[in-house]
């Protein structure tokens, strides 16, 4: 077993290093939701767009898996083909190692990327390959990195497998090259990952402040700017519990200061942008920030305004695993929506207690997944609307409840202040669709007094 | 004719779906089942995550959770658990356990450990099977109807010793294959009723995947074949299958309790519905009803209709075997030129096509499909198509790019005409499209 993963059995750590953190717990069978450790590395390095991505294993983890987040390119599209080894009986018995350097020499030639992650399924792992070493001696070979993956699906939660994919980047890519001279150098967003384009958003907002991006991890990144990672002057660790430790690394290795953030709300992203400018120790860019800030927050107030009369007031139950739980609260709470219900599941202690300052004493917390748990919470808590992942969407739907998608897969930039905009239009138009009343009302025939007796 | 694959050592895009997938679809087709991966969580996550997005509807998977440590030492242990709190929580009428490619080379015997549960715990009423799906065989089409033979078979051992079978002459049993959509399975149950035939399709995806409003949450499967109907399908006169894959449960009811069955390899385009309503006419003698007398002259107005659209055009279907099988036919009715045929694995219906067909994945599609002006296959194909040029028309698993394709019917009359006027409908867009950009702005 490798050092890293070592590491992770002893301090049983659960997506962070920091010694606070609650030991994983163990997914309960029968009972257990969410994705593998695979898919949590495959969420953190597939925006790595001119990348390829190698499946090593029998096909259902990768056949099953592409194509399902909405992490947007701007260019590249390498990262949304599906490759796999696709091992069948024999490999199995044989052993898949030659067809994976195949494999590898295959797309290599082909596709010419600039580098090829190779990711260890359960079965890889359990035969025991050595799939480091199939890497290594193919990555001399072609004269390309080829990075392997450490995170088969058996070894823990998605959480975990965001963090060894963080691990693959600090082993394996940050430090490994030099960015090109005219590059300015600023910030590295880890753990922010363009869902819906929400980089782009970002990106923007930091360029009018004068705030240069040096590295995207990952969000619509090209591998070659995360090599020279280790240049930037600052890390913000974007909604990513998992990613904090490659931050902290970060910072013992090449003394990067790093700071924790959000972008969801209008507060967290003036935060956010104020956090960056003072950590780069320049006047200027603090100046810059704040007439950046104060125009942007005056003219959203503007715009929010009929919003916000909409939306004082209404109740809702958020449950989210994929982004901060408590970023989103302070967002929902600037537009006078009440969180009633908060899902923990996924939250540690420090963000359980960013929580608890946000909401009021009658909020629930909901520490446990499943959907019927969440019913419940809206159904006492009279919620207006649920917040969610789309997991639990059509669970909402048969009950008829309105909701909002949060997660990987949702379609809806809501970072920074446009985004935050943009989330209360989507509030309302899902609020007011028609559809909720005559959903509820029954046909003509069931509304009169029924002609026998039943 | 033959089958042939492509020489490259990776799978490029996959259309291949694992094996346990299928089994988890087959078990939404009945009434309060709870299908149980047993596996790592990741096993169950993505094809819920997957069937929702396709379906748009609440999926109910559980698993066994299985850990690194869990494999190694004792994987039957998780297994017992999830089983004891499935059973006490939810008291599931029905329970499929999915084995994975990750039990099967750990070697883990949970069928036995199933039969002592079973025994131990005094297990009666429900109904409680396994089924051996590892990913590295077969896709979606094998694992579908592998776990409908499991189901059978323990369907068969429940009852088999009472003796002697009363036979319903009236009463068929319908296997529908994977490929079919909730309104496939419903417009087949609909025809073959219209001949005066009760019908008990196994599994029936109809009634709980085709999106109907039942309030009341619930972790188990939330419409679909109730499981005294499966019982009392034992006693049905006659089976229909359809889909080639669908053969060997049919067998297997024939072989144990005697159940003649017809296959019928796929129910899509003019000749298939007529043979499957000329089958229906004589084994009833009952006339064909009347609507389906108009329907096919509907059918073959509109062929006339469109057949200026289909002339000289070419096609690229990549799909399940059945389901290519089923949509070739209807393609040599159109009269398009057939340009490649892809599927994702070989079984003894695609072994015997006429047509040259490969096994592989949507990277072959693109490849030899080049310079087709239409493309069919599942949602994955969208930016192959694009790459290639071609008009695309979602089919297969999983679609997700339209609305409402889970109810899109391609079975029947109805159906050919359907997909008639989607394909015409595409190539009028794409000649439309082109005449548009050859117009010169100055
Ligand atoms: S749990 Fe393992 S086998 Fe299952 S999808 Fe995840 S990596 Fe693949």
């Amino acid at each position: 077993m490798d050092p890293l993963r070592q590491d992770e059995f002893d301090s049983q750590a659960c997506g962070s290093i920091a010694p606070k953190a609650k030991p994983c717990p163990r997914p309960k069978p029968g009972e257990a939701v969410g994705g593998c450790s695979f898919d949590g590395a495959q969420i953190t390095l597939l925006p790595i767009m001119d990348a390829a991505h190698l499946v090593h294993g029998p096909i259902a983890c990768a056949g099953n898996s592409w194509e399902s987040r909405g992490t947007l390119s701007s260019g590249p599209s390498l990262s949304q083909y599906g490759f796999a080894t696709d091992l069948t009986d024999s490999d199995i018995i044989f052993g898949g190692e030659k067809k994976l350097k195949d494999s590898i020499d295959y797309i290599a030639g082909r596709f010419a990327p600039p580098a090829i992650f190779v990711y260890s399924t359960c079965v890889t792992a359990l035969t025991g390959e050595d799939m480091d070493a199939v890497c290594k001696e193919a990555a001399d070979r072609i004269g390309i990195p080829v990075i392997p993956v450490n995170s088969p699906g058996f070894v823990g939660s998605k959480n975990l497998g965001n963090r060894l994919a963080g691990d693959a980047l600090l082993q394996y890519v940050i430090g490994t090259g030099e960015p090109e001279p005219e590059t300015d150098l600023g910030v590295n967003l880890i753990g922010e990952y363009n869902i819906a384009g929400e980089m782009w958003d970002i990106e923007k907002l930091m360029n009018s402040a004068g705030i240069a991006v040096t590295s995207r991890i990952t969000g619509d990144a090209r591998y070659k700017e995360i090599t020279w990672a280790h240049r930037a002057r600052v890390n913000m660790v974007v909604c990513s519990r998992a990613l904090l430790g490659l931050a902290k690394e970060m910072e013992s290795r090449y003394g990067i200061p790093y700071f924790e953030g959000s972008f969801y709300g209008a507060k967290e992203t003036t935060y956010s942008l104020r956090q960056m400018a003072y950590l780069m120790n320049d006047r200027e860019m603090e100046r810059r920030v704040d007439r950046l800030t104060e125009r942007e927050e005056a003219r959203l107030g503007q715009e929010l305004r009929p919003y916000r009369k909409l939306l004082r007031g209404k109740r809702a139950v958020l449950y989210t695993g994929g982004v901060k739980s408590w970023s989103v609260i302070s967002a929902l709470k600037e537009l006078g929506v009440q969180v009633v219900g908060v899902g923990t599941n996924k939250s540690t202690e420090d963000d359980v207690r960013r929580i608890a300052d946000r909401v009021g004493d009658d909020t629930e917390y909901i520490p446990e997944g499943g959907a019927s748990r969440i019913i419940k919470t809206v159904r006492e808590r009279k919620a207006d609307i649920m917040i969610a992942g789309g997991r639990n969407m059509y669970v909402a739907m048969k009950e008829q409840i309105p909701f909002i998608d949060i997660n990987q897969e949702r379609h809806k930039a809501y970072a920074g202040y446009e985004g935050l905009l943009r989330l209360a239009k989507e509030l309302t138009y899902s609020l007011a669709n028609p559809i909720w009343k005559l959903a509820a009302s029954p046909a003509p025939w069931d509304k009169e007094a029924p002609p026998y007796d039943r | 004719m033959t089958v042939n694959r492509r020489k490259k050592p990776a799978s490029v895009n996959p259309m291949k779906i694992g094996q346990s997938l299928g089994a988890v679809l087959a078990l939404q087709g009945c009434y309060r089942a709870m299908p149980l991966i047993h596996g790592s969580q990741g096993c169950s996550a993505f094809p819920k995550a997957l069937l929702t997005r396709h379906f748009r509807e609440p999926i109910a998977v559980q698993t066994s959770a299985l850990q690194e440590m869990d494999v190694i030492f004792d994987a039957n242990r998780n297994l017992e658990e999830a089983l004891n709190l499935v059973l006490s929580k939810h008291r599931p009428d029905i329970i499929g356990i999915i084995g994975t490619e990750l039990t099967d080379v750990a070697g883990v015997d949970y069928q036995n450990m199933l039969k002592s549960y079973k025994r131990e715990r005094n297990l009666r009423g429900g109904l409680a099977f396994s089924v051996v799906l590892p990913d590295f065989r077969g896709s979606l089409e094998s694992g579908f109807s592998s776990t409908v033979e499991a189901m059978i078979d323990e369907m068969i051992q429940q009852v088999g010793h009472r003796g002697q079978r009363s036979v319903n002459a009236r009463q068929i049993t319908l296997l529908p294959g994977s490929f079919l959509t909730p309104a496939d399975v419903m417009e087949l149950k609909e025809i073959i009723s219209s001949f005066g035939f009760e019908v008990i399709a196994l599994p029936d995806i109809s009634t709980s995947l085709s999106g109907h409003l039942l309030t009341g949450f619930s972790p188990l499967t939330r419409g679909g074949v109730p499981l005294d109907s499966m019982l009392q399908s034992l006693q049905s006169g006659l089976t229909i299958a359809v889909g080639g894959s669908m053969e060997r449960p049919a067998r297997r009811l024939h072989n144990a309790i005697g159940t003649p069955y017809k296959v019928f390899e796929g129910a899509m385009g003019l000749k298939a519905t007529d043979e499957l309503l000329h089958f229906l006419h004589q084994i009833s003698g009952e006339p064909v009803p009347l609507r389906y007398c108009w329907q096919r002259e509907n059918l073959l107005d509109g062929m006339l209709d469109a057949h200026f659209q289909f002339a000289g055009m070419s096609v690229v279907a990549a799909l399940e075997p059945d389901h290519l099988h089923s949509v070739s036919g209807w393609l040599e009715e159109l009269g398009v030129e057939q340009k490649a045929l892809i599927t994702s694995f070989e079984t003894p219906l695609i072994a015997g096509m006429k047509r040259e067909v490969w096994v592989g994945d949507l990277d072959d599609a693109e490849v030899l499909g080049k310079g087709a002006d239409l493309w069919i296959s599942n949602s994955h194909g969208i930016a192959g198509a694009q790459r290639t040029g071609a008009a695309f028309m979602p089919a297969g698993f999983p679609v997700w790019n339209e609305l409402g394709a889970y109810m899109s019917v391609s079975v029947g009359y109805r159906g050919a005409m359907e997909w008639s006027n989607k394909a015409g409908n595409l190539f009028m867009q794409r000649e439309a499209g082109s005449r548009e950009s050859s117009v010169r702005h100055r």
